[in-house]
């Protein structure tokens, strides 16, 4: 191995407390010891990555509170060291820990709390592209709507949770004290950049959720409005049920532009 | 690849987002801005919507973070790609990122590691610039980090490395002032006799920015006004040298736009009347 190759190699291993001997590629000089000059690389290392995990869990770091928070940051950074070159993303696997962590897993609502905070991080900065209008589809024919395939814009995301991961999260916003974790069923929700481009979650129904699903795996209207009708056991009311599910999405930016099939 | 300084356009603010509305609604009388590359790698939303805005009243120029260049990992053509793309996008009056290694293999340590000062390090990096500038068709500043620490292999100091580096490449630099005086006191040397090592062929821009003091040693925090001593080393430098893009840079505990455009219009004051933009318009 080169000087430099094995110099980056221990510095590295430094930085993720698993090597002790870097020091001795670090110069003595007057002032601080070797071993100070390598720990302010390590502490600046650990600061500035919980310092991005707090900015992004502010919510779940309120419901866990300091001391939680921190051994949730300690297991995360040895777990999952950052692999990419975006802080944005070094805190995609925290959902991951706190599902599989020993300490953690027993509370399924901090895995929910996490995730809908990812999710409202993605919906921040998804890519930007036209959104679909009323006017498009008036100029639909008849005939060609059973056909036409809706699709989300980048910035929707679906979340379904079985605890009261969103109710907490918005308690603790609004500086209250979290309900109960359970919640006594799953409940779906959609988080959405707005055209304003301010970042909104809402309540889904069943039905709701059910379309979108459907939606999302590019089935067409007609399929579509069978989804629903099979939720609410109604052609006519889960047709009805669709039309509003557009008109709601059409007003808050969650279809893209030209569904396939309208031309 | 033909480098030679940017033409001067003046003084510039980094931009971040809790000033966007503010540019927006009071266009202040700044030159430039210059946005951090990865923050714009996301695909939209707020920051490429202000941006576009902003872009169409100032020129922008790029300030990368993690490219890594001096890491002995293969080259992330990934990273290229991305950084590429937006380069597209943006049309930056330049770009720049930093002469450090942050990442190694898929660990990303998000700090700017400081480089041994040694021969290999040279060839090591000549040979990754050519690539990066080829790849981007263009040419790549470097950035001098803030350092708590030098190695035992070192075998010059940073600005006869500095020098050598540019004497075999052509490379450019953005020298933060405010690095070169954290260094210095960290390493105990004359920030002068750095600054002075530093051809004028090879100086793009200039960073000033402040830190915070621990007594023993400083740390390069950027969240605090510049200090006293780096104006002064600006303004020794502003009256001996040809006019060089010049940017105020405030990461963290963000003031007012109005205590950031104060620096700036310090900053103009300090330099002498030929750094006057309109002279080189
Ligand atoms: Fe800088």
């Amino acid at each position: 191995m080169s000087t430099l190759k094995k110099l980056q190699h221990d510095f590295v291993a430094m930085l993720q407390g698993q090597n002790t001997t870097f020091t001795e590629h670090i110069a003595k000089q007057n002032g601080l010891s070797t071993a100070q000059r390598g720990e302010i690389y390590q502490n600046a290392y650990q600061i500035r990555l919980k310092k991005v995990l707090e900015q992004d869990h502010e919510m779940l770091g309120l419901y866990l509170g300091d001391e939680l928070f921190d051994h949730m940051v300690e297991e995360y950074l040895s777990q999952y060291p950052s692999r990419s070159a975006s802080l944005r993303e070094f805190g995609d696997r925290i959902p991951q820990l706190l599902k599989s962590s020993p300490r953690f897993k027993e509370h399924g609502i901090l895995a929910e709390i996490a995730l809908f905070e990812r999710l409202l991080l993605h919906a921040f900065d998804a890519a930007d592209s036209p959104t679909l209008q009323l006017a498009h589809l008036q100029s639909i024919e008849q005939s060609a709507w059973p056909n036409i395939v809706f699709q989300l814009h980048d910035s929707v995301q679906l979340l379904s949770c079985e605890y009261s991961a969103v109710e907490s999260w918005q308690a603790l916003k609004n500086g209250g004290s979290p309900p109960s974790p359970n919640q006594g069923g799953l409940r779906h929700w959609i988080v959405a950049r707005a055209p304003d481009k301010r970042t909104g979650f809402y309540p889904l129904s069943q039905c709701h959720f059910q379309c979108l699903t459907s939606i999302e795996k590019g089935l067409p209207f007609g399929f579509v409005c069978e989804a629903a009708a099979n939720v609410v056991g109604d052609q006519q009311q889960g047709t009805l049920q669709v039309m509003q599910l557009l008109q709601q999405g059409i007003e808050l930016g969650w279809f893209i532009a030209s569904p396939q099939g309208s031309q | 690849m033909k480098n030679t300084p940017p033409p001067f356009v003046g003084f510039g603010l980094g931009l971040r987002t809790c000033y966007f509305e503010e540019i927006l609604d009071t266009e202040p009388n700044v030159d430039w801005f210059e946005i951090i590359s990865e923050n714009y790698f996301v695909s939209g939303g707020k920051p490429w919507h202000y941006l576009s805005q902003i872009k169409e009243r100032y020129p922008i120029v790029m300030h990368g973070v993690s490219m890594s260049i001096g890491s002995t990992s293969d080259v992330n053509f990934d990273y290229l790609a991305k950084l590429k793309k937006t380069i597209e996008r943006v049309q930056p009056l330049w770009v720049s990122d930093h002469l450090c290694f942050s990442s190694l293999g898929e660990f990303n340590s998000h700090d700017l590691l400081p480089m041994p000062y040694t021969e290999e390090s040279l060839d090591h990096l000549s040979q990754r610039l050519s690539i990066v500038q080829d790849y981007l068709q263009r040419p790549l500043i470097l950035e001098n980090v803030s350092s708590y620490l030098t190695y035992e292999v070192s075998e010059m100091s940073e600005w006869a490395f500095l020098a050598e580096l540019h004497k075999r490449t052509q490379c450019q630099f953005l020298l933060d002032i405010n690095n070169i005086y954290v260094s210095a006191r960290n390493h105990d040397f004359a920030p002068q006799e750095f600054i002075d090592a530093i051809p004028e062929s090879a100086i793009a821009q200039i960073h000033l920015a402040g830190h915070s003091d621990f007594g023993s040693h400083i740390i390069d925090t950027h969240d605090q006004p510049i200090c006293d001593e780096v104006w002064q080393l600006f303004e020794q430098f502003a009256k001996a040298r040809m006019p060089v893009n010049t940017m105020i840079e405030r990461d963290d505990n963000f003031p007012s736009f109005k205590e950031i455009m104060a620096e700036l219009e310090q900053a103009r004051g300090l330099a002498p009347a030929s750094w006057s933009k309109h002279e080189y318009a």
